[in-house]
């Protein structure tokens, strides 16, 4: 079997189904509950974020496909140009490849085009460019049976063509009664400029038989791509230019959706999403890669966590083990919790909570909606900082993202953020405030509505009987005409005076702005809560980073590197132990070690080009006590070697008989 | 009286326990006698420094041993620790020495300019430089290094004075020999690893020894198998309980592929075992267990004639197929060694992308080089969606991934051993037409012939041992280049026509090809672009297949 190179497995020993244990794995009990839940729970999760992406993706997806559909209608003659769409899709070439693919489903089923994706690597030159093309293009027939006959008909009537010969992808294409055909390529950057050139002037003399569509995905600017087009092509073609959603824009969106709204059960913590973001950020990945982490948190927390199961809504206290309930007193939040109650004198709440389960029970169910509950209100006044923080015109923005991770980690209360919005308030002028009153009625709740909507109705009277209307109204805080200021420095009576005569009307106003400061303040002192301090936040927050670390990141070469400088690591044995001194001399090579290790580590001290003789004897001396062993040594130094060589470490050498180079250095 | 002792000194060459403070008055005389007893040794460094190596070489050949840098200690420390002491006595004391040492260091001078321009001319001439470094250039490289490496130690020489104070060495004084300074072959410990990096690959670095392994050292098949069957690994325990800890992870990884992640398993050691058991594991405990495939990769190298070039188009049916008609379960797709080399090219690795991207496709690859992220940009990796897992497991891979004899044999440059050596050849041969054995007759002979003009000093000699046989230095190695440089094409192809073995150059190159088909002929082109042919052996078993085939 070993030595096959594919085949399908079948059970080892050829025993009937009927030997067959289900679940004789060693999972816990409650996992398939716990699976269930988690399905149900991404299924949610999933669809939000995926009606986010849809509805990013029709409106680049639709204006384009629509560009397409208007393309075909127009009458085709050699004489007039290609048109060609410049599809501007941002840095971050991972995601590329899905906008093209959504983007040639909803042209193939949208309109009667053949939808033809190139990518650079696929086509070094022009002849197998075409021949991509040709092949991609009537790939797609072999679906319908008979197109393929009919293919294959017309093509034996001529004589026989070069499978890059355009005249194929014309008979292909009368055969299917289509309309035009649509040739997208992806990475436009990275095709060679003359071959672009050359592709679009022949498509350009094919153009009357064959009605082509151009399109251009684009990294950088559409600039670059006309600096490199010979001007002979840029003759042929017709461009105009469409403005994909950028992904960081995207991204805000999406990790958005993944925390905003009240039936967002698990929430990432602070360190995991930082960790998340900035990932994104440095390596460039597409929004898919995000989307994975995300749901990599889910698994691993439904997975790890058997108190995850408390996220199901409908969970009753059969359906928990009395370790569940055990494993929830040994939760810090719990011992937190503890101390805070017993602090408040309410030991014997303590003690019940402690000794029965079932009042346990009662209390977590109740206090996990609490946290949830606060935990999505303190999203909510994300919302509300981040709307007002737009409406005043001098802020810099900072992203939701970003402002919820600081939230979550519990910065955010009395954060320069807050306090430069706060302040900012307090000198609003009645025009603004009116806008921040408005993106205040939108995201308040119910309950505190009435108040803001009398606080906007006193101002909107105040402003009515403002008669100079071209002025607006003034704060006391607000600070006039800086000019005016500084230069009258040496009169600071006068600026006092200004100061207190204001208008009637201005103090009014000053009173309302004083009001809503307070109260926008006391709403975000009371919002901005640190999460990590909530009962039970290790339930409904995710905040592990190292699953992330591992699976995502890995670090291959550190590990290969570790496992065969320091073998007792990964084998746990005593017997290799003893090889690093320990009483501060040289550390000597133990002749236990697995023999590839050994030679790993000799050959960690050589230079550049190794002499294998050498080698050998060095790896004799360590290895051998007496010479009728001399072969089996010699066995394992070929092995040794031959893994090593197989790892990529060293390979062969011309330079001198029976040498090796060296090709990697542990630990750069 | 004193230049007895002196003498006896000198012979029992216990001279470091002579006190201090007698010094100056004996030097005086020490120097005279041995200057006046060996004038020879003032000679400047080069000729002296060959015999140093002739002389360890002798030692080493003597012993048995090889002297590299990797074996005995006691050596180095002769070689490493009388200079900076001598040198600091010299011109404090200002003993006749003084006078002798602008010679000296003119000749040095000289020397090392010869050198640096040696060294010049090799570079600006060019990378051809690579295959054949000649003794000489070792040498020039070698006056250049230890000049540099005296500079060096003149700042670390005050250090060392204080370090032994009292070791007023006069061994080998007045012997230029004692100038001869040799780095440590012991690295710098605990250099960080940037700094590792550097040190070990400075110019000039690389001077390893030129011992070469016996042809008989290295095993068979036949007996590197024996060997291994008969061997139990020591740690076998350990490699078990490693795997017991995989294993554990088998429900976590079930999980991941039913969430339509890809997994992907590093580390060292071979994972084919545990990738198996996962296989059964899934059959074992899910009810409608997905139909699994197992692809193995190994790391044999791609043979040209079973290259099948993984057709897109067929790919595109498989695809169309999955996504009209998905089975009920994703089907696991397994690949042993997905960064074999065999699968290594951009396109291969963007096919299996996209069919590991497909939802009904779940993928579960093991990858054993700790390099293998490089094969994959940005966009290949997002298709492979893979969560990396951690499998390190020390099973060796010599099971099923290598060949190791081949392998090092390869690696050695040995590569003719692969038929089984020299009698695979002539089982080979006995099953050729008349003609094709004819060709090789003439290739082999030209090789040979080749070799023997080359020899010319050699011989005086007589057959040699490998090592002594390297003492010869130039000629030696130039011996070896000639065997190793081959004959070139037209001349085999013209002698072929002479002796009517073939009368076109297409049936030349059909003879030739199933040479090449069973690896008993290697071709390159050298540096002026003309195709050489030589066939992979050593002299001796060269000497053994022309005996076979002209009987």
């Amino acid at each position: 079997m070993e030595h096959q190179k594919c085949y399908v497995f079948n059970r080892q020993g050829g025993r009937p189904a009927k030997k067959r244990r289900l679940n004789n794995s060693n999972l816990p009990s409650s996992w398939p509950l716990r699976e269930t839940t988690y399905n149900e729970l991404w299924a949610a999760q999933e669809k939000r974020i995926n009606d986010v992406l849809s509805e990013v993706n029709k409106a680049t997806t639709g204006e384009i496909t629509a560009f397409v559909s208007a393309a075909a209608t127009e009458s085709r003659t050699s004489a007039c140009r290609i048109p060609t769409g410049l599809v501007v899709a941002g840095p971050s070439i991972a995601s590329h490849r899905t906008l093209f693919e959504h983007l040639g489903r909803d042209i193939v089923t949208q309109t009667r085009s053949a939808f033809v994706l190139l990518t650079s690597a696929e086509c070094p030159n022009l002849k197998t460019l075409l021949k991509d093309l040709i092949k991609n293009a009537t790939a797609r027939s072999t679906e319908d049976d008979e197109d393929d006959e009919v293919a294959g008909n017309a093509s034996q009537k001529g004589p026989k063509l070069l499978n890059y010969d355009l005249q194929l992808l014309y008979l292909w294409f009368r055969i299917q009664n289509l309309d035009q055909v649509v040739v997208a390529f992806q990475d436009s950057e990275a095709f060679d400029g003359s071959l672009l050139g050359e592709a679009i002037e022949l498509f350009k003399f094919w153009s009357d038989r064959v009605p082509f569509v151009l399109l251009f995905g684009i990294a950088t600017t559409v600039e670059t791509l006309e600096n490199k087009l010979p001007r002979s092509a840029k003759r042929c073609i017709e461009g105009q230019k469409f403005d994909v959603t950028q992904a960081d824009k995207v991204l805000e969106r999406v990790f958005h959706a993944a925390i905003d709204g009240d039936d967002v059960p698990l929430r990432l913590g602070p360190s995991l999403s930082t960790q998340l973001l900035d990932r994104q950020k440095d390596h460039v990945q597409s929004v898919d890669a995000f989307i994975e982490g995300l749901k990599y948190a889910y698994m691993s927390h439904f997975y790890a966590n058997p108190l995850s199961l408390l996220l199901r809504q409908d969970i009753r206290y059969e359906q928990l083990s009395s370790d569940d309930i055990e494993a929830v007193r040994n939760l810090d939040s719990f011992r937190q919790l503890a101390e805070r109650l017993l602090d408040d004198g309410e030991a014997a709440l303590v003690r019940y909570l402690l000794e029965s389960d079932i009042v346990l029970f009662k209390n977590v169910k109740e206090q996990l909606e609490e946290g949830q509950l606060r935990i999505s209100n303190m999203v909510k006044a994300i919302e509300t900082l981040y709307a007002l923080r737009r409406c005043s015109p001098k802020m810099p923005i900072i992203p939701r993202s970003s402002l919820y991770v600081r939230a979550v980690s519990g910065e955010l209360n009395g954060s320069p953020a807050v306090r430069e919005l706060l302040l900012s308030v307090k000198k609003a002028s009645s025009d603004i405030l009116v806008q921040i009153l408005d993106a205040l009625l939108a995201s308040t709740p119910e309950d505190a509505l009435s108040i803001m909507l009398s606080l906007r109705e006193r101002l909107v009277a105040l402003m009515e009987s403002n008669e100079d209307s071209s002025t607006p109204l003034r704060s006391e805080h607000d600070l006039r005409n800086e000019t005016f200021r500084t230069t009258i420095v040496a009169q600071k009576v006068e600026l006092s005076k200004q100061k207190s005569a204001l208008s009637k009307k201005d103090a009014a106003y000053s009173k309302l702005v004083d009001e809503c400061h307070s109260r926008l303040e006391a709403y975000f002192a009371e919002m901005f809560i640190n999460p990590q301090e909530l009962f039970l936040h290790e339930i409904f927050l995710y905040d592990l980073k190292s699953p992330h670390k591992d699976a995502f990141t890995p670090r291959p070469r550190y590990a290969v590197e570790r496992a065969l400088s320091a073998p007792q690591d990964y084998l746990g044995c005593d017997c290799c132990h003893s090889a690093a001194g320990s009483d501060g001399t040289e550390s000597t090579l133990s002749s236990t070690q697995p023999s590839t290790a050994i030679l790993y580590q000799l050959y960690l001290e050589s230079g550049s080009l190794i002499n294998v003789s050498d080698l050998w004897s060095a790896f004799q001396a360590i290895m051998v006590d007496d010479d009728d062993e001399q072969s089996l040594t010699m066995a394992l130094f070929q092995r040794a070697l031959a893994e090593l060589r197989c790892l990529g470490l060293i390979k062969s050498s011309r330079k001198k008989t029976d040498h090796v180079a060296k090709l990697a250095w542990k630990g750069l | 009286m004193k230049r007895k002792r002196a003498e006896k000194d000198a012979a029992a060459s216990t001279p470091t326990k002579k006190p201090r403070a007698e010094i100056p008055d004996d030097d005086l005389e020490d120097e005279i006698a041995v200057a006046a007893r060996t004038p020879s040794k003032r000679t400047p460094s080069k000729p002296s420094l060959i015999r140093d190596i002739h002389q360890a070489r002798a030692n080493g050949a003597a012993t048995g041993l090889t002297n590299g840098d990797l074996t005995p200690r006691t050596q180095r420390k002769v070689l490493f620790s009388t200079p900076t002491k001598q040198r600091e006595e010299e011109s404090v004391e200002g003993t006749p020495m003084s006078a002798r040492n602008p010679i000296v260091r003119n000749a040095d001078r000289s020397a090392r300019r010869k050198s640096a321009k040696r060294l010049i001319e090799r570079t600006i001439s060019g990378d051809q430089s690579d295959d054949d470094v000649d003794e000489e250039d070792i040498l020039a490289r070698q006056i250049w290094d230890e000049d540099e490496e005296e500079a060096e130690e003149d700042v670390l020489g005050d250090v060392d004075e204080e370090a032994i104070p009292e070791t007023p060495s006069k061994r080998g004084r007045g012997r230029p020999k004692g100038r001869q300074r040799k780095r440590s072959p012991t690295p710098p410990t605990n250099l960080p690893p940037h700094e590792l990096y550097f040190y070990q690959n400075r110019p000039g670095g690389t001077k390893t020894s030129h011992n070469t392994l016996p042809s008989h050292s290295l095993l068979n098949h036949e007996e590197y198998f024996a060997q291994m069957q008969s061997y139990k690994d020591p740690h076998t325990d350990s490699f078990d309980f490693l795997h017991s800890v995989h294993t554990r992870s088998f429900d976590q990884w079930s999980f991941e592929l039913r969430n339509n992640f890809n997994i992907c398993l590093y580390g060292y050691g071979s994972k084919r075992a545990l990738v198996q058991d996962f296989a059964s594991h899934l059959h074992s405990t899910l009810s409608d267990p997905p139909t699994t495939i197992i692809h193995n990769r190994h790391h044999h190298p791609p043979q040209k004639r079973q290259t099948s070039r993984p057709a897109p188009a067929l790919l595109q049916l498989i695809l169309s197929t999955l996504t009209a008609d998905p089975p009920p379960q994703p089907l696991l797709l397994i690949i042993n060694s997905l960064d074999a080399p065999s699968l290594r090219r951009q396109t291969t690795q963007s096919l299996l992308a996209q069919l590991a991207a497909h939802p009904s496709i779940s993928l579960l690859a093991t990858a054993d080089t700790p390099t293998f992220p490089l094969l994959w940009d940005l966009s290949l990796r997002q298709q492979f969606r893979f969560l990396f897992h951690d499998c390190t497991t020390f099973v060796s891979f010599c099971g099923v991934e290598i060949d190791v004899v081949e392998s090092v044999n390869e690696l050695l440059g040995r590569s003719g051993r692969r038929i089984g050596g020299r009698d695979g050849v002539g089982y080979v041969l006995r099953s050729l037409p008349e003609n094709a054995r004819g060709v090789f007759r003439i290739l082999v002979g030209e090789q040979l012939a080749a070799a023997s003009a080359d020899e010319g000093l050699g011989d005086e000699e007589g057959r040699l041992s490998p090592q002594t046989e390297r003492r010869v230095g130039k000629a030696g190695k130039q011996r070896e280049t000639a065997v190793e440089q081959g004959v070139e094409y037209r001349v085999l192809y013209h002698k072929a026509v002479e002796e009517f073995l073939c009368s076109s150059e297409m049936v030349f190159r059909t003879l030739l090809k199933e040479f090449h088909d069973h690896q008993m002929v290697e071709s390159r082109k050298d540096a002026l672009g003309t195709e050489r042919l030589w066939v992979p052996f050593r002299r001796e078993e060269l000497e053994g297949l022309l005996e076979e085939l002209v009987v």
